[in-house]
């Protein structure tokens, strides 16, 4: 694109897209953390692995961000949604079939259950990075976050409130399975103190 | 491993933030190998893996040869 104008405002709306892209999976993050705490539903082993994928697009994300969002920043992020998707089908596809002992993990919300929210979640994170690539295309030459103060630290404040939420998941995990196996039981560490 | 996955994505997003960015896509590229691993585990273990019993993956005695 030849007009600098142009260029500046696609370079504008391609970071805020970004910066949209992680205030949404860090609230969806948050949501499973209030699922968690406040409504007392332990993760299981498949739950966690799609919250690690759902960190692993923040990641993408945030180097996009910082490092200049590049065609492989976006591949990057893709490869992890796909991978969040292949989990969050393989979780909903067990779930599908009613067994005794092994109803769906968690409550309904919205009557849908978590496996299928992550389902919905992956998919949409998939077509939003093929919105991007559509509208955006490569955004390698344009000007970079540096050029709009702003929206930097908006960036730079959600970034750092995923490295909590990341931290405060670590913990959490720390606490309920310790270095072997999660289940969905109980704390580990808090059981073995009583 | 949860424990693990969970520490080097940690510790890829804390470096990213610090600038470091080939030491956090190793640690990334880690976190994720671990996960791919953890995934595929939790499908074939024997003892703590998940089955689906609706996919019928192996060939059973027909229903008259188990009557005898």
């Amino acid at each position: 694109m030849d007009n600098p104008a142009a260029t500046r405002t696609l370079s504008l709306f391609g970071h805020l897209y970004l910066v949209l892209m992680l205030i949404v999976i860090a609230g969806i993050l948050t949501a499973a953390l209030i699922m968690q705490y406040i409504f007392g539903e332990l993760p299981c082993p498949l739950c966690l692995l799609q919250r690690v994928a759902m960190f692993g697009v923040c990641f993408a994300v945030i180097l996009g961000l910082r490092q200049g969002d590049t065609a492989r920043t976006t591949g990057l992020g893709l490869v992890i949604s796909i991978f969040l998707l292949v989990v969050a089908v393989r979780q909903t596809l067990l779930d599908i079939y009613p067994r005794p002992g092994h109803e769906y993990i968690g409550s309904a919300v919205l009557g849908l259950h978590m496996p299928v929210w992550s389902v919905l979640i992956a998919v949409a994170l998939i077509a939003g990075y093929a919105l991007k690539l559509t509208i955006f295309g490569d955004s390698e030459h344009r000007p970079d976050l540096a050029s709009y103060p702003a929206l930097q630290r908006i960036a730079a404040a959600v970034s750092l409130y995923v490295i909590v939420l990341c931290a405060i998941n670590l913990g959490s995990v720390v606490v309920q399975c310790g270095l072997d196996e999660c289940h969905t039981t109980g704390y580990r560490l808090l059981e073995k103190m009583r | 491993m949860m424990t693990a996955i969970f520490a080097t994505m940690f510790l890829a997003l804390l470096v990213l933030w610090l600038g470091r960015r080939a030491i956090a896509i190793g640690l990334l590229a880690i976190c994720l190998a671990l996960s791919v691993w953890l995934f595929l585990f939790e499908i074939y273990s024997p003892d703590y893996g998940f089955r689906m019993p609706w996919l019928q993956t192996e060939r059973t005695a027909p229903a008259a040869a188990q009557r005898g």
